[in-house]
């Protein structure tokens, strides 16, 4: 074990691209962390992830000591977002990875293990809902369960399990062909066992490797829900709404057109940085589990 | 990709180019804002987008005189009448409306009074479900729908309604069942009174006015309609073209038009989502006046060649806030626990007058005017808007007073509110800025009293509000009233009345209200009016059923050659629903500055 | 080969019949006061709610709502968005065009430069050229939509008032309605030019530009790491080392065999990158007001507006059915060795 972790971190050594990811999202991991050290919540509130509000004016206002990122519309306090945001956007990633994993590993796996039947009609499912535009199925069923943050984790898992599950089918009808399988079958294991000893042990790091890859495409489109008014309530500490917070001051005041700055680079660059962290991390861990792609 | 980037850089030259190259054009008129009409037929629609374009296209028989709500002057009739000039009966059950000669539709065909009569009985009988039917029906029938609770038809309604408008020589005469003080103002205000061309849209498969058919057309499907997107009106333009696609209407001037013909040519009204694309147009010229709401104000100050008209008045009571004497308690998501146990509200919570005074002293009403506003309100003294007859500026309103407030819930469900603390959820509709502040400013209030006070703030969609508004699960809600027409009643019947919208949902009853406002509707004597109304809202300060918040005010944005806008409230989403007839483009003072 | 597409094409109706099944299995949640929201649009008709949902049928359960469109569609009515506010086939006949001009225009580009510069990279691994593809690949990918268009739009807008949202300015607007501008192949840009309107089209273009830039930066990226990596994989393949002993020249070598090869996963790729632009860029669209299948189709899922979703999903749904397919084909075309059953 502790071959194969000096192992990784001499493959990470060798691309500086993938120590940049590392980087990235251990600096968003210790913010995440540290949230309520470095944003405080006042006294009285009842939920961390309300950000304060400074008033109620619509006018943004540019960042100064008191508010250090600045406000967005409606006074709310950018820095205070921007850092319980960072725990949002890890809930996100995680949850809707780990959800989606599981349900595309649980029809997957049947699927590719029991065929005849089973394997038809899950991947006639998986089928049509991989031709179902994905962020208008994602629309669909956040409103119709009512706009929340954990909604939109539902829905986001509920469009992105079909990838693993077709993946995972793949793997599954191949690795079932193989001797040690029929070894197992003939001792007389139970399927359970066979399935969760033997077969997806060994065609689980593909998976992964396409998890890790999805996990920033994932907080994108989560984002974009929010930026679409259908996440988290106004107020509550996401990146995704608060860049949606900046939509009518994009112009900036008259004669200065990059007075409201803040409200659109700020939010913009730490998703994008969050994104970007995960996916030099899922170059890396593909090169790391997959060494047919070095 | 240098071949991509000289592409680009030529474009980028040309585009420049015919920019400057494009002139003031005193012709046409863009007018850029956020919604997009929803149908053309007067007699179907029922908001302010469709109203703004049909204002411009058909006309009614009485129109409001410059900025005033009572003051009419006669448009498609020849006179306004009234007991004076003997148009009105004694009773004031009758009303003998000349109509004007030689006014021709679009088509190029004459308007009668036949027109007119059959505009109105369509109007009524056409009665599309939760359309604007109601508001003639009820004067002139006594009843508001064609059709019952379970959707069966009413076959007598055509029978009534021939009976209350009829033609006799050049008049139409309408037969009130009782008098209806407000009839004259609904007539001149409400855009389903206004005259369709029977001809024409019975050739073109509409009612032809029987008896027979009339059925038929009763509750129709909004693209059934002859006249859902295409126009036939005696108004100043005509409709050229409404695309939905792209959210556009083009209107032309009616050359032909019986008064003097408008003065500009072409206007176009275009819907534009995004607040900064329209800012931008205005900016460049490209649109002489754009949609922009208090939030932005700010962005549309000191912009060269745009002046603000800031302070213009408004006829509605926007927001409001609404207390549920009786909440449905099943399954019940927003009343917490259900019981007054410091972790939710009973189903009677707001019944109780002390906690309803309570949360009226909770909140700070300068606060929200002065950030919300921006200044530019007054506090509300009662559901009747500053604009329109029946304001009282004398009466009594609730101020901010937290020592207050923790009085009256000391004394709430005798004392159990104070010493067990409450919890629900306060919800307002999606990105509403100023209910979402309404709400939060009343969070803040009511949470500094006592902290086991807690009021949970969440932004509900349309379609979610709608359910829990309908099924009386909503603690509070937050909802406006804007006119349908100018007078006091189409404020206190709604708001006040216990057979109105909001007291219905609210369960709330008043039985002195009601007979309050049942006399007023009737009372012709406009002074004796104003006082009924005025004890109605005395009764609204004492049971507060609702929170008035402000007389809001609005602007408009418009590039500094347009001239001859007239603001008056009536106008619909004013003053963005603009009467283009008396609007014309013109440089002259600048030029003469020089 | 005929019959497998017959076959194919055989799955289409099935496929979009299950879809619309899935819409309505969803709806299922909804209460018949969530259904009629879509047709309340003044707070004045609070009152009357119950006659809405009489009048559009709300209160029927779901199969049997979903069985009246059925039989509608089968009598050749896709119904009425009430969103679009015109009837649901208008609606794709408005709206389609304008996606598949920007379709056409942003994956031109990401085509020719993505196998450009994917190729090259792979060529010149690890040296400049392929670090910078590399980046851009990398930054594109992580880039949101939303993020990068309002940044383009308050760069070239914002500042310098070049490249507005929309679809054209309000003159072309005018002249593209005169009766005297005729729609030959719906594509504005084209029927401008056709029309000998060169202002018109240029204005038309300018609109283009921004959503077409950040579509192409953004799923550029994904054709470049495919046409890498393939590339990678082809030329640390034997023959190629062969051929590189037996002293053929490197270009030759990339043009003439690992290429071919490489563009095999390709193919399938970019027809799926086409596809799913023709489907409708939902947040791009949105972001640049390009009044779209995309756009559409979000606010009608947003308002719950049934027609209006089944409209562009079935648009979108059939689209990728039959790119799916075309790719296929195109597999076995490039790749002999590949046989369709």
């Amino acid at each position: 074990m502790k071959d194969k972790i000096r192992h990784a971190w001499k493959l990470l050594r060798r691309r500086p691209a993938s120590l940049v990811g590392f980087g990235l999202i251990a600096f968003f991991f210790a913010v995440a962390a540290a949230a309520p050290l470095i944003a405080p919540p006042e006294k009285n509130s009842r939920d961390a992830y309300l950000i304060p509000q400074d008033g109620y004016s619509p006018d943004p206002v540019r960042p100064s000591a008191k508010h250090l990122f600045g406000t967005t519309e409606q006074q709310y306090d950018l820095y205070y977002g921007m850092v319980w945001g960072t725990r949002t956007a890890f809930r996100v990633a995680v949850v809707v990875v780990a959800s989606s994993l599981t349900v595309g590993i649980l029809i997957g796996g049947a699927a590719g293990f029991y065929g005849g039947w089973v394997d038809e009609l899950m991947m006639r499912f998986t089928d049509i809902v991989l031709a179902f535009p994905d962020l208008i199925l994602a629309v669909v069923i956040v409103t119709v369960t009512k706009p929340s943050l954990s909604n939109v984790m539902l829905s986001v898992a509920a469009v992105s399990w079909p990838s693993y599950a077709r993946l995972l089918r793949g793997d599954v009808l191949s690795i079932k062909e193989r001797d040690f399988v029929s070894a197992a079958r003939a001792l007389g294991a139970s399927d359970f066992r066979i399935l969760s000893r033997h077969i997806i042990p060994n065609c689980i790091y593909p998976l992964l490797v396409v998890a890790s890859l999805s996990m920033g495409r994932i907080v994108i489109t989560a984002a974009a829900l929010s930026f679409l008014g259908l996440g988290a309530p106004v107020g509550y500490a996401d990146w995704g709404q608060l860049i949606s917070l900046s939509r009518n001051w994009l112009l900036g005041s008259n004669g200065n057109p990059f007075e409201y700055w803040h409200t659109v680079f700020i939010p913009g660059f730490a998703i994008f940085f969050f994104v970007l962290g995960w996916n030099l991390l899922g170059d890396a861990v593909r090169d790391i589990l997959d060494p047919r792609q070095k | 990709m240098l071949k991509i980037a000289a592409l680009i850089l030529l474009a980028l030259a040309a585009c420049s180019k015919r920019q400057a190259s494009k002139g003031f054009d005193p012709d046409t008129y863009n007018y850029l804002t956020f919604n997009d009409a929803d149908s053309l037929d007067p007699q179907y629609e029922y908001d302010s987008a469709s109203e703004m374009v049909i204002h411009n296209i058909y006309e009614q028989l009485f129109w409001f005189e410059g900025g005033s709500t009572e003051k009419m002057t006669p448009l498609l009739a020849t006179k306004v009448p009234s007991r004076e000039n003997g148009l009105i009966s004694a009773d004031g059950r009758t009303y003998t409306i000349p109509i004007r000669k030689g006014v021709k539709f679009h088509d190029g065909s004459e308007m009668t009074p036949e027109d007119v009569r059959y505009s109105l009985m369509r109007a009524m009988l056409s009665d599309r479900e939760a359309g604007p039917a109601s508001l003639l029906m009820q004067p002139l029938l006594g009843y508001p729908a064609t059709r019952d609770d379970k959707g069966k038809l009413n076959l007598n309604a055509y029978k009534d309604a021939a009976r209350a408008v009829t033609v006799e020589a050049d008049n139409v005469v309408l037969r009130l069942p009782k008098p209806f003080a407000p009839m004259l103002s609904i007539l001149a205000a409400v855009p389903n009174a206004c005259v369709v061309p029977k001809k024409w849209l019975a050739a073109h498969g509409d009612w032809d006015g029987t008896e027979a058919n009339w059925a038929k057309f009763n509750n129709p499907q909004k693209q059934t309609s002859p006249i859902y997107e295409q126009a036939d009106g005696t108004g100043p333009f005509k409709l050229v073209r409404w695309d939905r696609a792209t959210k556009e209407t083009v209107l032309e001037r009616n050359d032909g038009y019986w008064r003097a013909p408008a003065k500009l040519k072409r206007i176009v009204i275009k819907s534009v989502d995004e607040f900064n694309a329209r800012k931008l147009a205005l900016q460049a010229g490209d649109a002489d006046s754009i949609y922009a709401d208090r939030e932005v104000r700010s962005q549309v100050d000191n912009i060269p060649g745009v002046v603000v008209l800031d302070d213009l008045p408004t006829m509605e009571m926007n927001p409001m806030l609404y207390f549920t004497f009786h909440m449905n308690a099943q399954g019940n998501p927003y009343t917490g626990s259900g019981k007054l146990d410091g972790d939710g509200i009973p189903e009677d919570f707001f019944s109780d007058i002390e906690v309803r005074k309570g949360f009226a002293y909770a909140f700070d009403y300068e606060g929200f005017i002065r950030d919300v506003d921006r200044n530019k309100a007054i506090q509300a003294t009662g559901f009747v808007p500053y604009s329109l007859p029946g304001h009282n500026p004398d009466q009594k309103k609730y101020e901010y007073d937290p020592g207050k407030a923790a009085e009256h819930f000391k004394k709430a469900f005798g004392g159990q509110v104070w010493e067990k603390g409450f919890r629900f959820t306060m919800l307002f509709n999606t990105s509403n800025q100023p209910r979402q502040s309404l709400c939060q400013i009343l969070k803040h209030g009511i949470e500094a009293l006592n902290p086991k006070f807690r009021i949970d703030v969440r932004p509900i969609d349309w379609p979610a509000f709608l359910d829990a508004q309908q099924a009386h699960k909503l603690p509070v809600f937050i909802l406006g009233w804007n006119a349908d027409y100018p007078d006091a009643h189409n404020f206190a019947f709604p708001i006040m009345h216990s057979k109105g919208m909001y007291p219905f949902d609210q369960h709330y009853a008043n039985a002195e209200a009601d007979k309050l406002i049942d006399a007023a509707v009737y009372e012709s004597n406009p002074a004796k009016r104003k006082k009924l109304y005025a004890r109605v809202q005395e009764i609204e300060y004492e049971d507060v059923p609702n929170l008035v918040i402000h007389d809001g005010t609005r602007l408009r944005v418009q590039r500094d050659w347009v001239k001859g806008f007239v603001p008056n409230p009536i106008y619909c989403d004013p003053p963005y629903g603009t009467c283009f007839y008396t609007i014309y483009k013109s440089t002259a003072t600048e030029a003469a500055g020089k | 080969m005929t019959r497998f597409i017959l076959k194919r094409l055989a799955f289409l109706p099935l496929v979009m019949l299950a879809v619309t099944m899935l819409l309505f299995a969803i709806l299922q949640f909804l209460t018949p006061e969530m259904r009629a929201a879509l047709y309340v649009k003044d707070p004045r008709q609070l009152a009357s709610v119950e006659q809405i949902i009489d009048k559009y049928g709300l209160r029927d359960p779901v199969y049997m709502q979903w069985g009246r469109w059925v039989v509608q569609v089968a009598h050749g009515d896709l119904g009425y968005s009430e969103t679009a506010k015109m009837p649901v086939a208008d609606a794709i006949r408005a709206f389609f065009p304008a996606t598949l001009e920007l379709s056409i225009l942003s994956f031109i580009p990401i085509l020719i430069l993505g196998v450009a510069f994917g190729t090259l990279s792979a060529v010149y691994k690890d040296k400049w050229l392929d670090q910078l593809t590399r980046l851009v690949a990398i930054t594109g990918y992580s880039l949101p939509s939303f993020v990068l268009g309002l940044l383009l739009l308050m760069i070239f807008y914002g500042q310098f008032h070049i490249f507005p949202p929309g679809r054209y300015s309000l003159d072309v607007d005018l002249l593209v309605h005169s009766d005297a501008f005729r729609h030959y192949t719906g594509l504005l840009s084209l029927d401008c030019l056709l029309n000998g309107e060169f202002n018109a089209y240029l204005d038309v273009t300018k609109h283009l530009i921004l959503p077409a830039a950040t579509l192409i930066y953004i799923d550029l990226a994904l054709l470049l790491r495919i046409t890498r990596s393939s590339m990678l994989e082809e030329l640390g393949k034997d023959y190629i080392r062969t051929a590189k002993a037996k002293g053929v020249p490197g270009p030759v070598i990339v043009r003439k065999h690992a290429l071919k090869n490489a563009l095999i996963p390709v193919v399938t790729l970019s027809s799926l990158i086409f596809i799913t632009l023709l489907g409708g860029v939902v947040i791009t669209e949105t972001v640049f007001d390009f009044p779209g299948i995309g756009r559409w189709g979000v606010v009608a899922a947003q308002q719950l507006d049934i027609a209006g979703v089944l409209g562009s999903t079935l648009l979108a749904s059939g689209l990728f059915v039959v790119a799916n397919l075309v790719s296929d084909i195109l597999y076995a075309v490039v790749d002999p060795r590949i046989r369709v059953n």
